[in-house]
């Protein structure tokens, strides 16, 4: 190597690192110690504070007999499973219908589909539990005004694990729709064309070009959605914070009521890591998917 | 937009569904917006009204006088200066490893540490992140809550992408005629991604001002807290404090809905380019 190309190439060095720092810095204090650190935790039995001994696998050992670990964990796959149909499909429809050509004003209603997504986690909790409010709540009003005896929403496990996946559901449908839309159009018209020739319901259309086509776009709101509703908290302090009794708790929330509220630093750390190796396996298979798409 | 504007495809039944669809979703926020203006003994008390019969601003003015104002002016704070450092860093980055990526080695093993980023999800790191936001000296400090989300890996990937597709030629031309690298970045190449400079500015601003675990974990003392924190304040652990929390969460969707309102191209492209969390 010249000493010329060697300047230049140091220059181009000084320069590419100057660039990253900020960020590799900043990612490293805040992320990267984090993952060494709350892997470490998990083998002590720090509390935060100042007690800080290596206890090996014990917390590991305690998690397995942990039965509020496990119905905690076991409660956030049910949540998933249930909750998913409903977070994909109606997406689906909807932007299937928004993006028809015989529909006026697709725009608008896009707009107004959309609105949810701007709101925090928390005042999406609120508003929607604002509407199943036991006493007087809209939903209650409804039934009884039907001849119905209104239901006690936070009180009944179910109907309050219902009313939070609702919400989930309603905040998530237009970020989904988009997504699906983009999927849509994507879809190459020559089909649609040769459909109308031969003479194709809009039912056979959707069903025999739409949904086949959008098998990538689908897949990718499948990933998105479980990773999403595996981690729903915030959501969850808006309605019932957990309740009745533990009934709602999921991992997330059992993760910071150990750590922060029992002061279980290294216990906690422990059950991040089981369910950090959970959620990188599904994102895991998302990323391998995405890249076999042909993006870049 | 090539519309087919034949009028005879058009279908009434099928929009009318659509916009029944569309009124359908909205409908919980315009019942809580409703809802915000009647007085409180209407608002318990059956049967229930869309719109009050007394209209009144009582529960803003009240909840305006319990000191509001200062959570939503540390919202703003928040999300304003997280935004411009988010951009000012991601641009950097995003560019850095695009631009140099046939002269430095390292520039795909710095790419993939960042996507460890979306890998994990942040809050099963909380626990350790709030520990060493404490050994910094961060707790209960704004900073505490702005320094640890600024880095996101969607905003380098914007960057890293915006500038792949942009020719290396305009780089090597400024270096021949002697221009510094950062310059070069400041001033030629910066300019040319303007809409993602536009389009994460978004999204940035809507995470920073939803932000709502590490505020909660990190700022305790009252006058620091953020307007989300300030709503989850109006929960308490005996009941809801109704009449508060719904004007609070009023207020609280309103920077978001004007900007969406405003740059709703941006942020319905980023979603659909990159599936960007809205």
């Amino acid at each position: 190597m010249g000493k010329s190309t060697t300047v230049g190439s140091r220059r181009l060095k000084i320069a590419f690192w100057g660039f990253v720092a900020p960020s590799v810095i900043l990612f490293t204090i805040f992320f990267l110690v984090p993952l060494v650190l709350s892997i470490a935790f998990s083998f002590t039995d720090f509390d935060g504070w100042k007690t800080m001994n290596f206890i090996g696998l014990k917390n590991y050992i305690n998690l397995f007999k942990d039965n509020n670990f496990w119905g905690a964990l076991g409660r956030t796959f049910v949540y998933t499973l249930f909750s998913l149909p409903f977070k994909v499909i109606i997406p689906l429809l909807i932007a299937a219908l928004l993006c028809s050509d015989r529909v006026v004003g697709k725009g608008f209603a896009r707009t107004l589909v959309y609105i949810p997504v701007l709101l925090s986690s928390l005042v999406v909790g609120i508003t929607i539990n604002w509407m199943f409010s036991a006493e007087y709540g809209l939903v209650n009003y409804l039934i009884t005004s039907l001849g119905g005896t209104r239901l006690e929403w936070a009180l009944n496990p179910y109907l309050a694990t219902f009313v939070i996946s609702f919400a989930s559901n309603w905040a998530s449908t237009g970020f989904y729709m988009i997504i699906f839309i983009g999927g849509i159009k994507s879809i190459s018209n020559d089909l649609y064309e040769a459909a109308s020739i031969d003479g194709c319901t809009s039912t056979q259309t959707f069903l025999k070009i739409t949904i086949p086509m959008l098998a990538p776009t689908t897949f990718l709101a499948v990933l998105l959605a479980t990773v999403n509703l595996l981690k729903e908290y915030a959501l969850v302090q808006g309605i019932t914070q957990g309740g009745p009794g533990i009934k709602t708790v999921f991992i997330i929330q059992y993760i910071f009521d150990r750590g922060f509220n029992s002061m279980q630093y290294g216990y906690a750390s422990a059950i991040s890591f089981i369910v950090m190796i959970i959620f990188a396996l599904i994102a895991y298979a998302q990323f391998k998917f995405s890249n076999g798409g042909g993006d870049n | 937009m090539a519309r087919k504007l034949t009028k005879n495809t058009k279908s009434v039944p099928m929009s009318i569904l659509a916009i029944a669809v569309a009124l359908a979703v909205i409908f919980p926020i315009v019942w809580l917006v409703c809802s915000s203006f009647k007085q409180t003994n209407e608002l318990f008390r059956y049967p229930l009204h869309m719109f009050s019969a007394n209209p009144t601003v009582e529960h803003y003015a009240s909840v305006m006088e319990g000191g509001f104002m200062g959570y939503v002016y540390n919202s703003f704070f928040l999300a304003i200066v997280g935004t411009l450092i988010t951009l000012v860093i991601s641009s950097m980055c995003g560019y850095a490893l695009a631009v140099y990526r046939h002269e430095i080695k390292y520039t795909n093993l710095v790419f993939g540490i960042f996507l460890l980023g979306t890998l994990i999800p942040g809050e099963t790191l909380t626990v350790p992140q709030v520990w060493v936001i404490g050994e910094f000296g961060l707790y209960n400090n704004i900073w505490g809550v702005i320094l640890p989300v600024v880095t996101t890996t969607t905003g380098i990937f914007l960057f890293r992408q915006q500038y792949m597709q942009l020719p290396l030629s305009f780089v090597e031309a400024a270096r021949i005629d002697g221009c510094p690298e950062a310059k070069t970045f400041i001033y030629v190449m910066a300019p040319l991604a303007s809409s993602t400079f536009v389009t994460l500015a978004i999204f940035s601003f809507m995470w920073r001002w939803n932000d709502y675990i590490l505020p909660l974990l990190v700022l305790s003392d009252q006058k620091n807290y953020t307007i989300q924190i300030a709503i989850k304040n109006f929960i308490g652990n005996t009941g809801v404090d109704w009449s508060s929390i719904l004007s609070a969460s009023v207020i609280s969707m309103i920077p978001v809905t004007i900007i969406f309102v405003i740059l709703q191209r941006y942020i319905i492209g980023g979603v659909s380019a990159g599936g960007v969390k809205g």
